[in-house]
């Protein structure tokens, strides 16, 4: 019996139809060319697999292909979630950044602002996005090298040190500790006296994803997820900017999968995250506007540009037909992207600028709302503010002198993208059947269907380029005998040092009988289901409770997990 | 029944030709496995026996799990810069633990400059980013043959 | 290679020398495997446990809850069999991931072994492995098979107790009964019984028992994430009693002596140089041929008893 998503790719498939005069020409024409020129054909695929063909026309379309495609702003949104996409506005500039000491990367953040970012956007280090002090042994040797360290509250304040919380938005990329980074943003705001309704920004608390791809959990799923319910429920009460959530497709693709993974498993996870509101008891259109998403745009230039239109109106016809949102805006699919780390070469780092841009620019012709460009020297270590500069130069360049801009989604039509992109949905649709099948996602994760899929897909990516099937320029083609060492960014143990007496300092300087009322008073709600935790943390967090603390009495009830063996 | 079971026969096995028995470990916290997985997959496809111990183990356990497991090599790799710290754990606890007939071999993210400390430490390979699996494989295996040698006349 | 230093090291229980021992007798053929059983036959009394069950039932897992239970009640030790490739006779061994910290933090002997494409669950050298961790001092030894989906019934051949793992809502039911696994069980373990279905799954193995008239054995439903219902399994364990040592002895006796045969008639066919027209013969009267050549060994070995 076919599900909701077999019957959603059947739909697709039966609206295709065949271009009889595509077959007269390549009769006629093409085939006694390379007949005459000596070439053969082979297949051509791209990274999901998909076989392309050499030339799409106007057979390719489906027949209704106006209303699948729409209009800019409007349902099914397959051409921007805005009326004037980046004729009213430029996608916001928001490059990722942390390191080192909370100073640092203040330093850093005031940087960006001043050279035209328009966004900020955190990266925490190891022992920080596992929930681990720098003072733990844990941490030793990890600690502000990834990204920034915070411990406590205390360098939450150094890194917004002179930053207006009412006029930035800030993105915070954590994920199993999300609650507690939240709750440490939330009363650094009330500390400064800026009310909750005021300040907006989005953590990435996407904790499936951490399971499937990037491996950075605490707990059992179980009792992520819970926590997550309980940002969403509170956020929806209280904070009415904050996106709650940034459902994530980036780690996904890094960790191996191909373009129709990262759409279908990040696209089933947000269901999920729609699901858990409604079960909640919240409705649908009270929260599914603060759902956001986060995707990767890699070297494939259609095929990401496809995805990003095929995750558009997958997002709107799922919400509107399965779960009944009646707001277009809980139909509308908001993403970040960022350029692939993976495509950055550590050989000839300078090609990474253009792979950069190539990347930047299938973001842009996706239709994003935020971008980060990778900086060329990031396959060496983290960026140095010279390539962070050139990174952002790309967007601004991009933005600012070629005119993509001028026009909205000035591909949609193309017979090639649109083609592609139906194929993708059912792509897509077809892995959400798979899931629902095995359970569901929390199952499919659980079991590691969807890492061992991913593993599957990325070892066979690298016996390609081992077989110099896929050419990657520099590294197995083109290739320089004498690779000169480029300067990179020196993280010392200065800052881990520096982070660990400044700890001590906050531990002195505390109310321990705070301390440990507030541990015990969120042991206590923690135990029970259905009381929002978040009050509990921000008590924990005002006290100066460190991340580690309040992280392990979740450590004490919920218990630790391993990942399923996945071969 | 014979052909299915004793289609190898163990009986004049040689134990310095036998499968190489590799760990694979990620010793700190750092979740990026997609080339440990790949590698996974390419030391099994080279016809060894590979160790995965799964993520976040502590240099203890690392050590801890090469004994039990016996194996020839183990495989380190970081790619969250901090290989001169976790590195050196695991080579300070081999020692500690007296043990000397285990390769230790090292890769990810490693700028040229640590390469000199790493192999002083009797860390050898070190490989960057982009190098081919071939080489990879090579090099476990020839540093597996010399344990193996050395091995025989052990005991 | 001084093996009374390596089986002296395996008497006293130290973990170095029953590794590397465990991995002469998987590489080093023969003589050396000999050697080793020698000097360690006869040391030690334990317990078998066997673990069997279908791919994904969470045996591993099991055993990280099951060990530490059993470390109660003696010295415990693990070995995990995972399959090879049929490619390259490499193997990941992934085993530990979900058991290492629950054995790690009681000291818990484990050890990952390929099966080297041997079919039936176990590795070739199984029964030699089990032998060295009981002449070192073990009293139980969990054995996890391969789980490949098949039924692993060489386990019956070497543990004392086989408790047989089953999940709800996976056809797991179904599938075990129709493979056989119904029959090696003295002990059936439904996980995850948080899961729906679970109850389901408990009546069907229990019907499924009663036709092969085994009412008798015990079918226990847990959850390895709670550890609900461990301490009814260890206590079920520790009720069984160990199979008939004679019965596993003779499985062993016959193993070694086939294996003997069958490198010494592969190594003769190998060695036979045939004429211009080798393919003549049809097969079964050119091996009766061979046969009535070297055949007759039982027979003088009958002669030497009398």
């Amino acid at each position: 019996m076919d599900n909701f998503w077999d019957i959603k790719a059947k739909e697709i498939m039966q609206s295709f139809s065949e271009d009889k005069n595509y077959e007269k020409w390549k009769e006629a024409v093409l085939n006694p060319w390379n007949k005459k020129t000596g070439y053969k054909d082979k297949t051509r695929e791209n990274s999901s697999s998909m076989p392309v063909k050499e030339l799409y026309t106007a057979g390719d379309l489906p027949r209704d292909a106006a209303e699948r495609i729409g209009y800019p702003g409007e349902y099914p949104f397959t051409r921007g979630i805005y009326p004037n996409m980046y004729r009213g506005r430029n996608w916001t500039m928001r490059m990722f950044s942390g390191f080192g000491t909370p100073d640092d990367t203040n330093k850093r953040l005031k940087y960006l602002i001043e050279n035209g970012e328009t966004g900020l956007s955190i990266a925490f280090d190891m022992p920080t996005l596992y929930g681990y002090d720098c003072d733990s042994k844990r941490a030793e040797g990890e600690v502000g090298k990834c990204g920034v360290n915070v411990s406590s509250l205390h360098d939450m304040e150094r890194i917004f040190d002179g930053i207006d919380l009412s006029k930035v938005s800030t993105s915070m990329t954590i994920n199993a500790p999300a609650a507690i980074l939240t709750a440490m943003y939330f009363v650094l705001a009330e500390k400064k006296g800026i009310p909750l309704e005021k300040i907006s920004g989005t953590v990435q608390a996407d904790i499936l994803k951490e399971y499937i791809a990037q491996k950075e959990w605490m707990y059992p799923p179980e009792a992520h997820l819970r926590l997550i319910r309980d940002m969403l429920v509170y956020s929806t009460e209280h904070v009415p900017k904050w996106n709650y959530i940034s459902v994530s497709g980036y780690h996904i693709r890094e960790a191996g999968s191909s373009a129709v993974q990262e759409l279908a498993f990040t696209l089933a996870d947000g269901f999920y995250y729609i699901e858990m509101g409604i079960n909640a008891g919240l409705d649908v259109d009270d929260f599914a506007p603060r759902t956001s998403f986060f995707f990767n745009s890699s070297i494939n230039f259609f095929e990401e540009i496809a995805k990003f239109r095929a995750a558009r109106r997958i997002w709107a016809t799922v919400l509107k037909e399965k779960y009944n949102a009646k707001n277009p805006k809980s139909m509308a699919l908001k993403f970040h992207t960022q350029t692939s780390g993976y495509t950055l070469t550590w050989q000839q780092p300078l090609n990474n600028i253009v792979r950069t841009t190539i990347e930047a620019m299938a973001a842009v012709l996706g239709g994003t709302q935020s971008l980060h460009t990778n900086s060329y020297d990031e396959a060496w270590a983290l960026p140095t503010d010279d390539a962070v500069k050139v990174a952002l130069r790309t967007q601004q360049i991009l933005a600012e002198e070629t005119g993509i801009t001028d026009v909205i989604d000035p591909l949609g039509g193309s017979y090639y993208l649109e083609r592609l992109t139906c194929e993708m949905e059912i792509e897509a649709y077809k892995y959400f059947s798979e899931i629902e099948k095995m359970g569901g996602i929390l199952n499919a994760v659980k079991s590691g269907y969807l890492q061992k899929e991913i593993a599957d897909t990325s070892y066979k990516k690298q016996l390609k380029i081992e077989r110099e099937e896929d050419i990657i320029v520099g590294v197995n083609k083109y290739v320089d005998r004498d690779e000169k060492p480029i300067n990179t960014l020196k993280i010392t143990d200065v800052a881990e040092k520096g982070q660990i007496s400044s700890l001590e300092n906050v531990k002195k300087n505390r109310d321990e009988s705070k301390v440990s009322r507030s541990l015990e008073e969120l042991h206590k709600a923690m135990e029970d289901d259905r009381v929002n935790l978040m009050p509990y943390i921000m008590e924990c967090v005002r006290n100066y409770c460190t991340l580690e603390e309040i992280s392990n009495v979740g450590r004490e009830i919920f218990g630790e997990w391993k990942e399923p063996k996945i071969y | 029944m014979l052909g299915g079971r004793y289609s190898v026969s163990g009986r004049s096995q040689k134990y310095t030709e036998a499968p190489i028995k590799v760990l694979l470990a990620k010793p700190a916290i750092d979740g990026h496995d997609r080339g440990i997985f790949v590698l996974a997959k390419a030391f099994r496809d080279a016809g060894m026996d590979v160790i995965y111990a799964g993520l976040l183990p502590t240099p203890e356990e690392v050590v801890d799990t090469a004994i039990n497991e016996d194996v020839d090599v183990i495989a380190l790799s970081l790619l969250n810069g901090a290989h001169m710290t976790a590195f050196r754990n695991v080579m300070e606890i081999l020692k500690k633990r007296g043990v000397q007939d285990i390769a230790v071999v090292g890769g990810g993210i490693i700028p040229d400059e640590d390469k000199p400390a790493l192999e002083k430490m009797g860390i050898t390979g070190n490989f960057g980013p982009g190098t081919p699996l071939n080489v990879i494989i090579d090099h476990i295996k020839t540093r597996a043959r010399e344990i193996r040698k050395m091995r025989e006349n052990e005991y | 290679m001084n093996t009374d230093i390596l089986a002296q090291g395996i008497l006293h229980g130290d973990y170095r020398a029953i590794a590397r021992s465990i991995s002469l007798i998987e590489n080093s053929g023969y003589e050396v495997r000999k050697a080793i059983i020698k000097r360690i036959y006869g040391h030690g009394d334990a317990k078998v446990v066997g673990i069997t069950g279908p791919p994904g039932v969470g045996k591993s897992t099991a055993i990280g809850n099951l060990a530490p239970l059993l470390a109660a009640h003696g010295k415990v030790a693990v070995l995990a069999i995972d399959p090879a490739s049929p490619f390259s006779g490499g193997a990941i061994l992934g085993n530990r991931i979900r058991m290492q910290s629950a054995l790690s933090k009681q000291g818990i002997y484990m050890r990952s072994t390929s099966n080297r494409l041997y079919n039936g669950g176990l590795s070739e050298y199984t029964w030699d492995i089990v032998k060295v961790l009981e002449a070192a001092g073990n009293d139980y030894i969990i054995l996890e098979t391969v789980g490949s989906g098949q039924a692993d019934i060489d386990v019956m051949d070497i543990a004392d107790v086989t408790c047989v793992f089953l999940a709800p809502g996976l056809g797991d039911e179904i599938q075990a009964i129709k493979s056989g696994i119904m029959e090696i069980g003295d002990i059936f373990v439904v996980n995850k019984i948080d899961r729906e279905g679970s109850y389901l799954a408990i009546k069907d193995i229990r019907e499924s028992l009663s036709m092969s008239n085994k009412l008798e054995t015990p079918v226990i439903g847990v959850n390895s994430l709670t550890g609900d219902h461990y301490g009814e399994l260890v206590q079920s364990i520790l009720k069984m009693n160990a199979r008939n040592p004679r019965e596993k002895y003779y499985k062993k006796l016959k193993m070694v002596v086939m294996e003997a045969i069958y490198d010494e008639y592969s190594n003769y066919v190998d060695s036979i140089e045939f004429g211009d027209n080798p393919l003549k013969e049809d097969p079964y009267t050119m091996a009766e041929e061979i046969l009535g050549k070297q055949v007759a060994r039982p027979e003088k070995l009958k002669d030497r008893e009398r």
